[in-house]
């Protein structure tokens, strides 16, 4: 069956949108991640225009990881006050990620450094996770390896005033940690044009020494209100929110976050980690494709990433 | 049904009634649509065109909407290896839907200069829109090239040969054309042209209008998000809540049960 989506101005078979949703959802709800980098560039293909593409994708979202968040806060694996702090970060970062975007379009050939950023660490990140996965997986028993420089960043951690404790996740940080790589996280997915969930996990897995399990519900949860922000700007200034596509979209995604909740309890952190890691990778590949591959066509609507 | 065979008998006799008043009259046209609705099942339509012109004639159908600009961004190699955005490129005069169709090829029926007047064919086309920034005759045919390359990706342009089946009736003949109608073409209005061709001039031109609108619950959202952002995003955001918390109890009573 063919809806028409008024906002797109095209029509699509309604098994596309929800499958993606879907699919999508699953790995939000495993992975604690928006999923952006794989909706985004899927809803192009199938003749959504690149700014509703985005703009819809972040609407579903909202849909998606309210889902996710609830499924993950009934068995206590959302950390609230994490995730205010880093939302609080992320909402600062956000402000000068798009301040940075006007100096590095002012400083021309913005679009090149951009996208070698986003590969760059889309690989990086990714490789490191799925290194670092295999390893623990491999000392199951060991204690976990640390070296001297881990040690001196550690040290410096703790040594921030305001230290606090976070409960839900079992660590005590500064709250000027989370607050300060949550803003971290927010300047550069606004440069790069994408949520962030990607560097936002490891963030909290590597750096604020979170639980994987506990990492994903509170991640899925900043998510959350990330995207309410972003669906109501894009719903605002550049009306390019399309109900019936986000509609057709959460279908599939708020059922997929569930059943990947459910389905994520049944693994271990590292083997979460390890298919995160794989699933970053393959993105990157793609991205690397792309780029090096003659584009068929030449020309391309303003908007996508 | 009714009413659309009582409106085709009247614009029949309304053309009847022109060609009685023109002598010159040669050609006649009857499209089966005058609009095209666009409904939340909208799935693109068809439109077909029939008319009369004198035996011997070429003919040419011709279905555009009104002129409009765009703005694109361009692809190039950066750095020797990497495609990527690397440029802005603002056409003018480029109608929103272009479909020409002949009963031969256009450059061997009409001349360049009649062809350029009435903007028949790519050829035409590619004069008739405007580009910028572009640094040289060949870039700019590049690029021309590669637009329609684009709009015919998204079915928006297209130029066939042969499409249009003619046969004699008494001493005239008659012309059928019957094309789909992208459902990738937005609201507007357009117009389908019928051109009889000559030794290489147009000798005869007849336009029927198409409009091309939504309705319903489409117009009612479209509307909208244009004119109430503000509300239509927190409605979005409201919607995406309310079924994020409705699958997530469904879930639980669900999950609960074993």
């Amino acid at each position: 069956m063919f809806l028409y989506l008024p906002v797109a101005l095209t029509s699509i078979n309604v098994l596309i949108p929800v499958g993606l949703g879907l699919a999508v959802g699953l790995l939000s709800g495993l992975f604690g991640v928006g999923g952006g980098f794989l909706m985004t560039p899927l809803l192009i293909m199938f003749g959504i225009p690149a700014t509703v593409a985005a703009a819809t994708d972040s609407n579903q979202i909202v849909a998606a990881s309210t889902s996710g968040t609830y499924a993950h806060w009934r068995v206590g694996n959302v950390d609230f006050k994490m995730g205010w702090h880093l939302l609080i970060g992320g909402f600062v970062g956000g402000l000068i990620g798009v301040q940075g975007i006007k100096f590095l379009h002012a400083m021309g050939n913005a679009d090149f450094v951009i996208k070698m950023t986003y590969v760059l660490m889309l690989g990086g990140v990714g490789t490191y996770m799925f290194i670092e996965s295999i390893q623990s997986m491999r000392k199951k028993t060991a204690e976990k390896p640390v070296d001297a420089k881990d040690s001196a960043f550690t040290r410096f951690l703790k040594s921030l005033p305001l230290q606090t404790e976070y409960k839900k996740s079992g660590v005590t940080h500064s709250m000027l940690v989370p607050i300060l790589f949550g803003g971290f996280v927010g300047i550069l997915a606004a440069v790069m044009g994408v949520g962030g969930g990607f560097l936002m996990v490891p963030v909290m897995v590597y750096i604020l020494r979170m639980p994987m399990h506990v990492v994903v519900g509170t991640s899925l949860f900043q998510i959350l209100f990330n995207c309410i922000e972003v669906t109501f700007l894009q719903a605002y200034t550049n009306h390019s929110v399309d109900f019936i596509l986000a509609v057709l979209l959460l279908l599939g995604s708020t059922v997929g976050a569930q059943v990947g909740a459910v389905f994520g309890r049944k693994l271990k952190g590292e083997q979460l980690k390890v298919i995160l890691a794989s699933i970053v990778l393959a993105v990157t590949i793609k991205i690397v494709f792309d780029l090096t591959l003659t584009p068929s066509l030449l020309l391309a609507q303003a908007g996508g990433h | 049904m009714n009413r659309t065979r009582t409106f085709i008998t009247a614009l029949t006799a309304g053309l009847l009634l022109c060609g009685v008043g023109r002598a010159a009259a040669e050609i006649s046209l009857v499209a089966n649509h005058d609009h095209i609705t666009i409904d939340f099942f909208y799935h693109g339509s068809s439109v077909s065109a029939r008319g009369l012109v004198e035996a011997g004639t070429d003919v040419i159908v011709k279905i555009a909407g009104p002129d409009g600009k765009e703005t694109l961004k361009e692809k190039g190699k950066t750095a020797g290896v990497l495609w990527m955005n690397v440029g802005t490129l603002h056409f003018e005069n480029t109608p929103n839907l272009y479909e020409v169709y002949s009963t031969r090829p256009i450059e061997q029926i009409l001349t360049p200069e009649e062809a350029d007047r009435e903007v028949l064919g790519y050829r035409a086309l590619g004069k008739h829109l405007t580009l910028e920034p572009v640094t040289s005759p060949e870039d700019r045919e590049k690029w021309v090239g590669e637009f329609i390359k684009f709009k015919e990706d998204s079915k928006l342009y297209g130029s066939s040969v042969g499409k249009i089946a003619t046969e004699p009736k008494d001493v005239k003949q008659e012309f059928y054309i019957n094309t789909a109608w992208p459902f990738q073409a937005p609201p507007g209005d357009y117009t389908v042209t019928a051109y009889a061709v000559r030794d290489g001039k147009v000798i005869e031109k007849i336009e029927k209008p198409i409009d091309v609108k939504q309705v319903g619950i489409v117009q009612t959202l479209s509307k909208m998000a244009k004119n109430n952002g503000a509300l239509y995003g927190l409605l979005s955001i409201a919607m995406a809540l309310g079924a994020g918390f409705g699958v997530g109890l469904i879930f639980r009573k669900g999950g609960g049960a074993h």
